[in-house]
């Protein structure tokens, strides 16, 4: 991306700001022409800046249809307030589910498989509320709905998979960027083990494989990575507000590995830093070239 | 012209009174659930905040007021002035009895007319060895058993049912029909239902004594409430003085009508007579009165029947409950604080004696805890500590920042915690067994342990480090170590290690900071 493109998309998104919710549908148009791979918006308002990458990216509509079901997978893994960065902010899921909505969905679905209790960690991460009052339909993981899928990965045979993820028109993947003690990071594909289940624990023993396998199972219309804050160590649950890094960004994208790539920018990190990220790369799932994307910045 | 209405009897206020309490007691025993927050809201100890039986006992054996022992009071002066109202009126479990007792055809009398003292030697009983540092109140107090009984038991075993029927459903999966009958439970799970199957061990024994309790009446009307309820013998002895009585006017013929209606079996056969302290004020003898002379008011002559005891049974009846307190200590429990290192209390556990000399087994705790780690003893505590709550790791863990045990715990004997407070207790230490975790035996990478690791500080951290497998090859591993200043024996390391059967980590009570004695020499 060069200086003046920079600056294009930058106004672009400026303008989109200063427009009522529904203008903004206009804006699909005039950048439809160009496509992008990556939009990495900034910016102090979570809300905005995801409206911000959403409509560098071509707009809602290009990715949402009138009538769509549509499920919206945030990471709500852990007991933990939004400020200590370990599960989605609430804000850029609540304003993807008022887009998805914008755009026609028929219904906007938001759900997570926690770690820790489900009850306090919906609450505490602020995010049922939020979802619930962007209108979204938010539920607790009910475990007769995990359904034994055939995979035929390279670890992973067959695994239960949520019935919601597999029976939707639309998955957006929301996930938050943080260490983990073995994965090194969690980002977009680690996401996916929140509508897996059986015996989740075991899915650490090959888990660069066993990420790639789940995230070529399932197949998400956009991946929105939270950048908000990341979690910089004893991800990724953390609890100690000093491992807290605030970057105001938000990273949209379609293609999986091409986002975790670009995640692990985030901490110094490149993408064939992480086992899975490269694994993904081989075997065709996405790309982790950097540098032969079109990656749009943007700065509110 | 007029429409006859029928008049509203005493006894038809006393019947909406008794299902008006019967359900706010079920509302406030749903409402003892996380909704997620850290407060809970309305919880059922409410109840037992009530009860004068448990602040009396608890200030016996602890020398402490219970959490808000003053609302007892109020109890007291109802009592006193108005008698045993809280039997006939209010008593969920009194209620219960009465329903169960209207299944018995013929209402004679079956027990000796005298037996009804045995209530006041279990009181005697009680009130004695709580004098002496036991508490044993709650094992028999009526809302106690009910909470305890509903809470480990009764609700567990609803919730199973119902859950079993829509399943089968859901998996038989009739079209049009399952749309329907899923409908109708997600509403049942938004109201009567837990939020997940709650599983306790002597759920089967607990249930079976509380349907013999109500079972009982089946043999006399409120067997319970007239032969073994020591709240309502408390009560018995405080409604004494009572001002509102039951007068009969100089009409009665002595027939003797009213005498089968009587709940308490306060009257005499001739139905003249009457003992206030056994009286219930069900009110249901001025109805079949056929001379309507029967009526309860204020003032008049004192209670005719006194209450005699026998000084020889009350002697006995002190004399047990005092000796009953060296009977359960005599155990190696008492010498060694660690002697069941599996005896992880709940986060704000007093001490263990005096924890014991406080909680009244009412099983709250266990019912709101979240993970349904929290479950009742049976000889884990020594029998003085039956039916207390253990956390058991296996089953689940103590969430991290959970601070509802000690929200409901009536008597203090679980602390209500901060939870700034709470992510500094100590419940117990996580040991690591190298011989079965898989880095460490089996040279397989999991890190489970310390990912699910809460405290702010992780506890547990990985130690990279280098092995070589069987064919020689190097491998690079990260093996989970504990740091022992920083754990807090939550048990999720426990609860969530993939080595199933013996968990490769585990925790002890050992460490847990309720404990001087118990404590690691290295810590």
């Amino acid at each position: 991306m060069d200086r003046r493109d920079f600056l294009k998309s930058a106004a672009v998104a400026g303008l989109g700001m200063a427009l009522p919710g529904t203008y903004n549908l206009l804006l699909p148009q005039v950048e439809a022409a160009e496509k992008t791979d990556l939009v990495v918006a900034r910016g102090a308002s979570p809300s905005k800046t995801t409206l911000a990458a959403m409509n560098a990216m071509g707009g809602i509509k290009r990715f949402i249809s009138r009538g769509d079901i549509v499920v919206v997978k945030p990471n709500i893994g852990w007991d933990r307030t939004p400020e200590y960065a370990a599960n989605t902010n609430p804000e850029v899921v609540a304003t993807l589910v008022r887009l998805c909505y914008e755009a026609g969905a028929k219904k906007v679905k938001v759900f997570d498989y926690p770690v820790n209790d489900a009850r306090r960690c919906y609450k505490q991460s602020g995010i049922a509320d939020a979802a619930r009052a962007a209108g979204a339909e938010v539920s607790f993981v009910d475990e007769r709905k995990f359904k034994d899928v055939r995979i035929n990965g390279m670890a992973l045979k067959s695994w239960p998979l949520y019935k919601d993820i597999l029976e939707t028109d639309k998955i957006i993947n929301v996930p938050i960027a943080k260490t983990h003690g073995l994965a090194t990071l969690t980002l977009g594909m680690k996401n996916w083990m929140g509508v897996m289940g059986g015996w989740r624990s075991r899915l650490h023993h090959r888990i660069d494989e066993n990420l790639v396998d789940v995230s070529r199972a399932i197949k998400p219309t956009l991946v929105v990575l939270d950048a908000v804050r990341i979690l910089t160590a004893s991800g990724p649950q953390g609890g100690d507000l000093d491992d807290v890094k605030k970057l105001d960004t938000i990273i949209v994208g379609t293609d999986q590995v091409a986002v975790d790539a670009y995640g692990a920018t985030l901490f110094g990190m490149k993408g064939a830093d992480l086992g899975y990220v490269k694994l993904g790369h081989e075997v065709g799932l996405g790309t982790m070239n950097l540098s032969r994307l079109k990656i749009r910045k943007i700065h509110l | 012209m007029k429409v006859p209405i029928r008049k509203i009897s005493s006894a038809d206020l006393r019947r909406a009174s008794q299902a008006l309490f019967l359900l706010l007691f079920l509302f406030l025993f749903l409402q003892t659930e996380s909704k997620g927050g850290d407060e809970l809201g309305y919880p059922v100890r409410i109840f037992l905040d009530f009860d004068p039986l448990l602040s009396i006992s608890s200030l016996l054996s602890s020398h402490a007021l219970t959490t808000a022992f003053y609302l007892s009071l109020i109890l007291v002066v109802v009592t006193i002035f108005l008698g045993r109202v809280f039997c006939g009126w209010i008593c969920p479990l009194g209620t219960l009895h009465n329903l169960v007792s209207s299944f018995r055809k013929e209402d004679t009398r079956v027990m000796a007319s005298h037996w009804f003292r045995i209530k006041y030697y279990i009181l005697i009983f009680i009130l004695a060895s709580s004098l002496f540092t036991l508490q044993l109140a709650g094992i028999m107090d009526p809302l106690s058993l009910l909470i305890r009984s509903l809470s480990l038991s009764i609700y567990p075993l609803f919730n199973y049912a119902i859950r079993a029927v829509f399943d089968t459903i859901y998996q038989w999966n009739p079209p049009v029909i399952v749309d329907l009958s899923e409908t109708l439970y997600s509403l049942l799970k938004k109201s009567l239902l837990s939020f997940q199957q709650p599983y306790f061990h002597q759920g089967v024994f607990l249930g079976m004594l509380f349907l013999l309790v109500l079972g009982l009446n089946l043999i006399e009307k409120r067997f319970w409430c007239r032969f073994l309820c020591p709240l309502g013998a408390l009560l018995g002895i405080l409604s004494r003085y009572a001002f509102l009585k039951r007068s009969v006017s100089e009409g009665c013929t002595f027939c003797g009508a009213c005498v089968p209606d009587c709940q308490g079996g306060a009257l005499a056969k001739d139905g003249e007579s009457w003992n206030g302290a056994e009286c219930l004020y069900c009110m249901n003898c001025d109805d079949p009165c056929p001379v309507k002379a029967v009526s309860f008011g204020f003032g008049g002559k004192a209670a005719e029947t006194s209450l005699d005891l026998g000084r020889r049974n009350i002697a006995l009846s002190i004399a047990s409950g005092i000796l009953t307190v060296p009977l359960l200590r005599i155990t190696p429990f008492t010498r060694l604080s660690d002697l069941n290192p599996q005896l992880i209390r709940p986060p704000g556990s007093l001490e263990e004696k005096e924890f014991l000399r406080r909680c009244i087994k009412c099983g709250e705790c266990m019912k709101v805890c979240i993970t349904n780690g929290l479950q009742p003893t049976l000889l884990d505590a020594g029998l003085e500590g039956i039916w207390s709550p253990v956390l058991i790791p296996k089953i689940g863990y103590c969430e991290y920042r959970c601070i509802l045990c000690g929200q409901v715990c009536p008597t203090g004997a679980i602390r209500k915690l901060t939870p700034e407070e709470k992510t500094r207790v100590r419940i117990g230490l996580a040991m690591i067994d190298p011989g079965r975790c898989l880095p460490y035996a089996h040279a397989t990478p999991c890190i489970v342990c310390e990912e699910v690791c809460p405290t702010a500080r992780k506890a547990i951290r990985l130690e990279q480090v280098k092995v070589k497998d069987r064919k020689g090859r190097e491998v690079i591993l990260k093996r989970p170590k504990i740091d022992l200043s920083l754990c807090i024996g939550c048990g999720i390391c426990e609860t969530r290690c993939p080595v199933s059967g013996q968990p490769a980590i585990y925790v002890t009570s050992a460490g847990e900071s309720r404990s001087k004695d118990n404590q690691l020499l290295i810590v």
